[in-house]
């Protein structure tokens, strides 16, 4: 299935932030696994993973689904994940979901990443 | 759950998709610009939005088996101020008498859709520990989105009817 969905992934110290763009549905699934292993496969010590959901325009269970599986895997490995840039309804529902109860929920992506990592000397 | 009226409803939609994968984002976006203008709030548009897709989905997979010469129908409708949306398959007996989050088609997946989980409510926490399929949130967002929602099933029709007040429901803002 063609996926709707891209990432970009970016190592920074102490965390690594995957930006998503377009829709976050079960053809996203090689996109989204592909990104996560990028991230940590640059730094087996990372601690964080940060997923950057504003340009993301749609999730559905699919996607949901997917999100709980690299949530587990990063629970898994002992690395936290968080989120941001979500919009308030998909925000509403990480909530009802309660994946906001295992996921940080951050505004933007720039409150997400100077609270994660050190400053810069 | 509150009952979905039906007395003179105003019919304001009604059209058909192929049952192919992606041909929910058309029902969501149809439906939101039939209901656009009548009162609800952006907040509960987009909930509006989120359980049309999920429960369209949910026809093209495991109703229709993602055939696209069986088409999902769609209607909209209004009945005072309350909108309903009624989403129907040729999936049948299967679901017969089931209601929300009971013999629904979340025991009948096939792998592709999300409801192939099984029909557990589900439980975060238990998928974490791998206790419970990833999957099986189709139903239970719908439920969560929706003002009400129950299922009729007519020989091989199954429908799931979606409704949403459009006034004096401010207090159910949770945004």
């Amino acid at each position: 299935m063609t996926s709707a969905c891209e990432a970009a992934t970016r190592v920074l110290p102490g965390a690594a932030v995957i930006e998503l763009s377009g829709e976050v549905d079960g053809s996203a699934a090689t996109v989204l696994t592909a990104a996560y292993e990028q991230a940590v496969s640059a730094d087996h010590d990372l601690g964080t993973v940060v997923l950057d959901f504003a340009a993301v325009d749609y999730i559905n269970s699919t996607g949901i689904a997917l999100i709980v599986s690299v949530l587990a895997r990063a629970r898994a490995e002992r690395r936290k994940v968080v989120a941001s840039g979500l919009s308030p309804h998909y925000r509403e529902i990480f909530d009802i979901t309660r994946l906001s109860d295992f996921i940080e929920l951050f505004p933007d992506l720039d409150r997400a990443v100077s609270q994660l990592t050190p400053p810069a000397a | 759950m509150t009952q979905i009226a039906r007395s003179t409803p105003r019919r304001l939609d009604a059209f058909t998709l192929a049952s192919e994968p992606g041909n929910e984002r058309l029902a969501l976006a149809r439906v939101a610009g039939t209901v656009q203008g009548l009162g609800l709030s952006q907040a509960r548009l987009e909930r509006l939005k989120t359980a049309v897709a999920e429960a369209t989905m949910n026809a093209i997979e495991h109703g229709n088996g993602n055939r696209p010469e069986i088409p999902v129908e769609v209607e909209v409708t209004q009945n005072g101020e309350e909108i309903v949306v009624a989403i129907s398959d040729q999936g049948g007996e299967n679901n017969a008498g089931s209601g929300p989050g009971e013999g629904t088609r979340d025991g009948r997946g096939d792998g592709q859709g999300d409801d192939a989980g099984g029909h557990e409510e589900p439980d975060l926490a238990r998928k974490l520990d791998g206790e419970q399929s990833p999957r099986g949130w189709g139903l239970f967002l719908i439920r969560n989105m929706v003002d009400a929602m129950h299922v009729t099933t007519d020989g091989q029709r199954h429908t799931i009817w979606l409704a949403m007040r459009t006034g004096g429901a401010a207090h159910d803002e949770r945004m």
